[in-house]
């Protein structure tokens, strides 16, 4: 299908002196068309190596790689194109600006590769630069910009030839924090106006939550989870996503009854706690579940209890900028939560806790072969 | 911070004080002696010497020679570096490792025996590669002449090749691959990338080499002395060392009066260096998160360049060794045979080890290369360490002045430092060459030590203060052992150089203060080349002696495993004087 990227059965390693890495272990992705797909894991999970084998700037060791329904890399019908004829745009994390033309060179570049006449260039360039908001920039030299710009020009480059899918390497990560959030933001405002097809790299959750529809979680060259990014925050079935996504609380706990087909009471250090389950695991099966912070009301003690209220001390209070974080003992165990400002706690203080079954989850016990799940 | 400043201001006045007598003196009296009669008339004005100097017929062809011979140089060494920067540092090529280590070789590689070397397989009458040729496709004369701008250049241009070299190393190294990539992401193919991004981002780097190549050939005096005279090809440096030597009244008025304007060249040359480097930095664009570099697939033509690197290195060390051992033990130059390895003996080694002059020579150099490096790097540590702790006007100031004389070319500072000693009680004596060498080549010795003195972070010794050391004993304690291998290292690289220093030498050596490099020229004038080849590998046998010393001397300090270098390229570039 048009924008789409597959790969299929990917295998690629790094020999160096002393050791093998696999750097993608098998790794089977269709990326969805018009749509934003984050490669999020760890460093060294694969998610670059990946990218790099769709552009063409590595050689996978096996599998094999289609843009729309032409197989670009296939190790058994030895087919191999080269990055030039991928049609393919990508914007670098180094930006990758050459330091020798101007705005306009650096931009123009992709079109007179394609042998597009001098004119036509002129006024894709003009066009695409007012769209990234640099008109007038043309005659500047490449390293007379600031890091915002500089990023704009690998992004109009990256789009000017209007390719097929458009790649991005960890691009906001020479930004400085103030600047990384709102270009985050612009980023995916104009993507989505356009439409366009995008794999996206980063190892920044809150990047890939705020940016991505799709999100392809990679550990160790393999895709442990794929998803939206509310699928990833909020019902993941991994711990390993679980735990890199954000924080979170783990509970080791016991099925005790469903209630629905994906809602379950379950045993726990905390008590009796109703939570999201994914469907038919047999009464008594040992689980992990887990909350996050975020999940924990504190309830005004003349109400009425419900069920998921649980009787709850503060043990520590910890500032922490835009909320506070609060460590509660419930029974045996220890939660962390977080608290707004005008929760009025103290250490030592004694309050019942609500957790909103919606934010918790039981995780499936094991996950057989992830890449099932993709 | 202020009254550590303030410390330093008399050690800094006396050290611009001591580099300017060295560096500036040498110039200055130059310029007094081109405007001055002669030696024993100095401050008398005249402007004869710069009439009958530019006024010499031969001064055109030298002229052109020189511009031949520099250009084409710099063109050789500049292609060769770069290539071989490219191919050990962004290709597949097999053994990388070596590939990095080899270009750097000439630099321990006497010129005037790498010419000696070459001149006795070369020569048009009896050169060994010339007669085995002939013999084999029956030919009546040459085919090969070296005493030709040919030969200079093919000479030259393998030794510059360690200059040019450590300068496209670190440019191919800091450039970033990820703007060749962004290039094939767009649609250029590999010749493209190559033609559009990959030359025009290396081209102020590929320029500076260029210019630097062009310094060193201007100032280059072995090759042409050995090479260019017996071919009657003069350049500059000849053409000076030919009013200063050659006739019964040397002219050092007319030496002075040509060589001030090849110092002024020389001098622009450095400063458009200069900017063209920093041009370049400009250019580099590396990130610290780089994934790793893509080395290029030479694919078909990784084994025939392969081939093709190791003839070269054949060429460059291989060979002239060999011939140099070979030489050694015969009578007379002869091609290998029978009757030439019956004909194998020490008369040579005996020759050159009974000549009383040449062991005058021998303890001279050794004399020189032991307590004049001790002297330059003594001075040079102290200059470096204000250069890199004092950042103040003065200590700038002291910079420039440093690496002056970095472009200078030692036959002629060795005129100025002529008309510089004349008239003190050390001209004539070992001192007074002790006093040029370390002037001409200060900038070898600080420039290592400056690097040095940079890798040591200003917390470490921040660290040792807060925690109660006084501002010697942090030094004592935290700075000279941190430093130590560096200056073991610097004193090696400028003992070798001074034992092989030749162009400054030829001028102020006299009977009595006799040099190696010295009588190695005189004993190929008179073409014994079996004394050379064996004066040689003596003069080789010192600079390894030097080397192995220094080695077992800095074992101990390198056991305890400092961590000190937080080197930034693999390419160590501070043997270069210039930054």
């Amino acid at each position: 299908m048009q924008g789409t990227i597959s790969v299929r059965n990917l295998v690629k390693t790094f020999v160096s002196k002393d050791e093998t890495v696999t750097a993608l272990d098998n790794v089977t992705l269709t990326t969805p068309p018009n749509r934003i797909l984050t490669l999020l894991g760890p460093s060294g999970c694969g998610k670059t190596t990946l990218l790099r084998c769709i552009a063409g700037l590595e050689s996978p060791d096996s599998g094999e790689i289609l843009i729309g329904d032409e197989v670009v890399w296939s190790k058994e019908k030895a087919i191999s194109l080269p990055p030039e004829r991928r049609g393919l745009g990508m914007v670098f994390q180094s930006y990758a600006i050459w330091p020798h033309m101007t705005v306009f060179g650096n931009v123009a570049y992709p079109l007179q590769m394609r042998k597009v006449p001098k004119p036509e260039v002129e006024k894709q360039v003009k066009k695409i630069l007012s769209l990234v908001q640099l008109d007038g920039y043309e005659n500047r030299p490449a390293t007379n910009l600031s890091g915002g710009q500089q990023q704009r020009v690998a992004l109009a480059r990256a789009l000017v030839a209007e390719p097929k899918v458009i790649l991005f390497d960890e691009p906001l990560s020479n930004l400085d924090a103030k600047l990384r959030e709102s270009t985050r933001k612009e980023l995916r405002e104009f993507l989505s106006e356009l439409a366009i097809s995008a794999i996206y790299v980063t190892h920044d959750q809150v990047e890939a939550l705020t940016i991505s529809d799709d999100i392809a979680v990679m550990r160790k060259g393999i895709v442990v989870e794929r998803g939206t990014p509310q699928d990833i925050y909020l019902r993941s079935n991994n711990r390993f996503v679980v735990d890199f996504i954000g924080r979170a609380n783990f509970l080791e706990a016991t099925i005790k009854s469903y209630q629905s087909a994906n809602r379950c009471t379950v045993t726990s250090p905390l008590g009796d706690i109703i939570c999201n389950a994914p469907e038919g695991l047999e009464t008594g099966t040992s689980v992990t579940i887990y909350t996050r912070p975020e999940s924990f009301t504190v309830v005004p003690p003349e109400s009425s209890p419900l069920d998921n209220e649980f009787e709850a001390t503060v043990t520590n209070i910890l500032f922490a900028g835009e909320a506070h974080e609060v460590e509660f003992t419930i029974g045996k165990a220890t939660v962390l939560a977080k608290m707004e400002f005008d929760v009025p706690l103290n250490k030592g203080d004694k309050v019942r806790l609500y957790i909103d079954p919606e934010w918790c989850r039981v995780l499936r016990p094991q996950v057989l072969n992830p890449q099932e799940e993709v | 911070m202020l009254n550590q400043t303030n410390r330093h201001v008399p050690l800094n006045a006396l050290l611009i004080l001591i580099v300017g007598a060295l560096t500036v003196g040498p110039v200055l009296m130059l310029v007094i002696g081109s405007f001055s009669e002669g030696i024993g008339a100095m401050g008398q004005f005249t402007l004869d010497k710069y009439i009958s100097a530019y006024g010499n017929p031969t001064l055109p062809t030298t002229l052109s020679n020189t511009i031949i011979f520099t250009l084409g140089t710099a063109l050789f060494s500049t292609i060769l570096g770069a290539l071989l920067a490219y191919l050990s540092v962004r290709t597949d090529i097999p053994l990388k490792g070596l590939f990095a280590f080899l270009p750097i070789v000439p630099m321990m590689i006497p010129h005037v025996l790498f010419s000696s070397a070459w001149i006795t397989l070369l020569n048009p009458t009896n050169g060994m590669f010339n007669v085995m040729i002939r013999n084999l496709f029956g030919l009546a004369s040459g085919p090969f002449n070296i005493y030709s701008l040919g030969g200079m250049i093919f000479l030259e241009g393998m030794l510059d090749l360690p200059v040019t070299y450590l300068v496209m190393a670190p440019a191919m190294v800091s450039f970033d691959t990820k703007l060749e990539e962004a290039a094939r992401v767009s649609g250029a193919s590999n010749y493209h990338t190559l033609r559009t991004v990959t030359l025009p981002v290396l081209r102020p780097a590929l320029l500076a080499t260029f210019t630097l190549a062009i310094i060193r050939s201007l100032a280059s005096f072995a090759v042409p002395r050995m090479v260019g005279v017996p071919g009657r090809i003069y350049v500059l440096t000849t053409h000076i060392y030919r009013m200063i030597s050659i006739g019964w009244s040397p002219d050092y008025g007319q030496a002075a009066a040509i060589g001030i304007i090849v110092l002024a060249v020389a001098i622009v040359l450095v400063y458009l260096y200069r900017h063209l480097i920093s041009e370049s930095s400009q250019y580099v664009t590396v990130t610290g998160k780089g994934f790793r570099p893509t080395e290029i697939k030479l694919g078909r033509a990784k084994y025939p360049l392969f081939i093709l690197c190791l003839v070269f290195f054949a060429l460059l060390v291989v060979i002239p060794v060999a011939t140099l051992i070979y030489m050694s033990f015969l009578p007379y130059t002869m091609v290998p045979s029978a009757r030439a390895f019956s004909m194998m003996g020490l008369s040579n080694w005996q020759a050159v080890t009974g000549n009383p002059i040449i062991l005058r020579a021998l303890k001279n150099s050794a004399f020189l290369a032991i307590v004049g490096s001790t002297i330059a790097i003594g001075l040079s540590l102290f200059i470096a360490y204000v250069i890199v702790k004092v950042k103040s006007k003065a200590s700038s100031f002291l910079e420039s002045l440093t690496f002056l004389s970095f472009s200078f070319p030692g036959m002629i500072i060795g005129v100025g430092f002529m008309w510089f000693l004349v008239k003190t009680p050390i001209y004539a004596t070992i001192w007074g060459l002790l006093v040029a060498y370390v002037g001409t080549y200060l900038p070898y010795g600080v420039r290592p030590l400056r690097s040095a003195f940079m890798q040591i972070d200003e917390e470490l010794e921040e660290s040792a203060r807060v925690f109660g050391a006084s501002f010697l004993r942090s030094l004592k304690d935290i700075v000279v052992p941190l430093i130590a291998p560096g200056v073991i290292s610097a004193w090696v690289l400028t003992a070798c150089m001074f034992i092989r220093e030749l162009s400054v030498s030829v001028v102020l050596s006299r009977p009595g203060t006799e040099v190696l490099t010295v009588e190695i020229m005189k004993l190929a004038d008179d073409g014994r080349w079996g004394q050379v080849a064996a004066l040689g590998l003596i003069m080789a046998g010192l600079s390894t002696a030097l080397v192995l010393g220094a080695n077992l001397l800095s074992r101990p300090l390198s056991q305890s495993k400092i961590k000190r270098v937080k080197t930034d390229t693999p390419v160590n570039t501070s043997a270069l004087p210039v930054p």
